[in-house]
């Protein structure tokens, strides 16, 4: 009989870097936000608007907010205007 | 006896794995984009209509416009090909693969084992499965094996004595004698079409005429040598391969998916310090296809760098984006000794030093605690496309 030497096969899935969390915010009619996980916003310093992917199936359309918190911490949020959410995120 | 298993248009078949309805449909294996336009192998139905294998794209499409092209799948040809393979060695079948859907063992060690030379290619028939319709065709010498074989109606069993080999070769079709098609053609106008009259010709005025190939091919006809068959090395099969969340199109951005894989297979505690021989890079395609090359190294290394250097432009020849990269060891050295370097290179203590570190922090917090980053889109307005994490278990 011929002897195997034994297979050994591993499969890795990469993961995407910066994905973004879910987050809960309160924002003014204006859309501008309030609350970020239950922290008060002290500072909007930025905002921004990402439209992309729009050819495709899963087009992209945020808009985005650079906020000082309460506790001093940056942090940014964005709107996904397409699934009418609010996501914090890291790398933006 | 050297024992030839067949069947014919492997790749359709296995390509056709995934679409079991086309089988009973007028189709066709696709031509390699940047290849030739010429038809793989086709399926009974197209045959039926008048579609033959090595046709050109064009003439087939009119010969039968309903005509559906498949698309090559390498990867799982060669996954279903090497499942076969295994089939016949738990069998007991040395076997040394020629190609993909060809095989060839021989059977003088197991005739006793099943109770005769039919009962042992029964056996590896049964082995292979019917859904593949393979043939066997066993003779005292390789070449008359493969043409048994090809003459072979599926899971049938066609055995040449070398008594009856030159009655036998005579009347087939000089396309059965691997030539160049030059050659063939040049044979064919001065009216030479079956083995039987190539073998018929003085071996002294074939090579005058057709050169050394056309005198391989005289030799050929006349029933080959009686060469032996050996019985590969089993592979190595060491693999290791990376999903990605979507479709990767950037060459920088898979050479470096690619390097991270080729840092991690080295470092498979299976390798056992053997050194890499043949390795094998694959990828399954968007849209369903998929693409593999494989690259046997002249002196078995475990450098980095020049694994890299022997698979890493093959990556420009990708025709499609990936969503999985794999990288498998084929073959493996015997032996494990390495001649020491008299200098450290560059770096090299560093780099132990940095490896050191990661196998401690993955001890303490577990598998998948360790990733490297991967640029992906570094220009791309959406911050998660930007860079992927590849999971280092290494």
């Amino acid at each position: 009989m011929v002897a195997h030497s034994g297979s050994a096969r591993v499969v890795r899935a990469a993961g995407r870097l910066n994905a973004p969390r879910a987050a809960v915010v309160e924002a003014r009619v204006d859309g501008t936000p309030v609350r970020v996980n239950r922290l008060a916003v002290e500072v909007v310093r930025e905002e921004w608007r990402v439209v992309d992917r729009w050819w495709t199936e899963e087009p992209v359309s945020r808009r985005y907010f650079e906020v000082v918190l309460q506790s001093g911490e940056n942090a940014v949020v964005f709107r996904d205007e397409e699934k009418a959410c609010w996501f914090t995120q890291r790398g933006a | 006896m050297i024992a030839c298993l067949l069947i014919p248009g492997f790749e359709l078949r296995a390509a056709l794995r995934k679409q079991p309805g086309l089988a009973l449909r007028p189709a066709a294996l696709s031509p390699v984009a940047g290849t030739e336009p010429v038809l793989g192998p086709v399926t009974a139905e197209a045959e039926r209509l008048g579609v033959r294998p090595g046709m050109r794209l064009g003439e087939g499409l009119a010969t039968c416009p309903e005509l559906v092209l498949v698309e090559q799948d390498p990867a799982a040809a060669e996954q279903a090909w090497e499942e076969i393979l295994r089939a016949l060695e738990d069998t007991g079948f040395a076997v040394d693969p020629a190609a993909v859907g060809c095989v060839y063992f021989e059977t003088r060690g197991v005739e006793r084992l099943y109770g005769g030379l039919e009962p042992a290619l029964r056996r590896a028939l049964t082995a292979v499965g019917t859904a593949w319709d393979p043939r066997a065709g066993a003779a005292q010498r390789r070449f008359a094996a493969l043409a048994a074989a090809n003459v072979a109606r599926p899971g049938q069993i066609l055995v040449v004595s070398d008594e009856r080999l030159r009655d036998f070769l005579a009347p087939l079709p000089l396309e059965l004698v691997p030539m160049e098609p030059r050659r063939r053609a040049e044979l064919h106008e001065l009216g030479v079409k079956r083995v039987g009259q190539l073998a018929g010709l003085p071996g002294s005025a074939v090579a005058e005429r057709l050169g050394p190939d056309g005198r391989r091919a005289w030799g050929l006809a006349r029933g080959g040598k009686a060469a032996r068959v050996r019985g590969r090395r089993p592979p190595a099969e060491i693999v290791e391969a990376l999903q990605f969340p979507e479709a990767i199109a950037n060459e920088l951005t898979l050479r470096r998916a690619f390097g991270a894989l080729v840092e991690t297979l080295l470092a498979r505690p299976e390798r056992k310090g053997r050194f890499v021989r043949k390795l094998a890079l694959s990828a399954r395609l968007v849209g369903g296809g998929s693409w593999r090359r494989s690259a046997t190294l002249r002196d078995p290394t475990t450098e980095l760098d020049r694994i890299k250097a022997a698979l890493g432009p093959k990556l420009a020849e990708l025709p499609a984006p990936v969503l999985e990269l794999r990288l498998e060891l084929v073959e493996l050295t015997e032996h494990d000794g390495q001649q020491l370097e008299l200098l450290p290179t560059a770096g090299g203590e560093l780099n132990v030093r940095l490896r050191e570190g990661l196998r401690q922090v993955r001890a303490s917090t577990g598998s998948g605690s360790v990733n490297q980053v991967v640029e992906v889109a570094p220009w791309s307005r959406i911050p998660e496309a930007r860079a992927l994490f590849v999971p280092r278990d290494d």
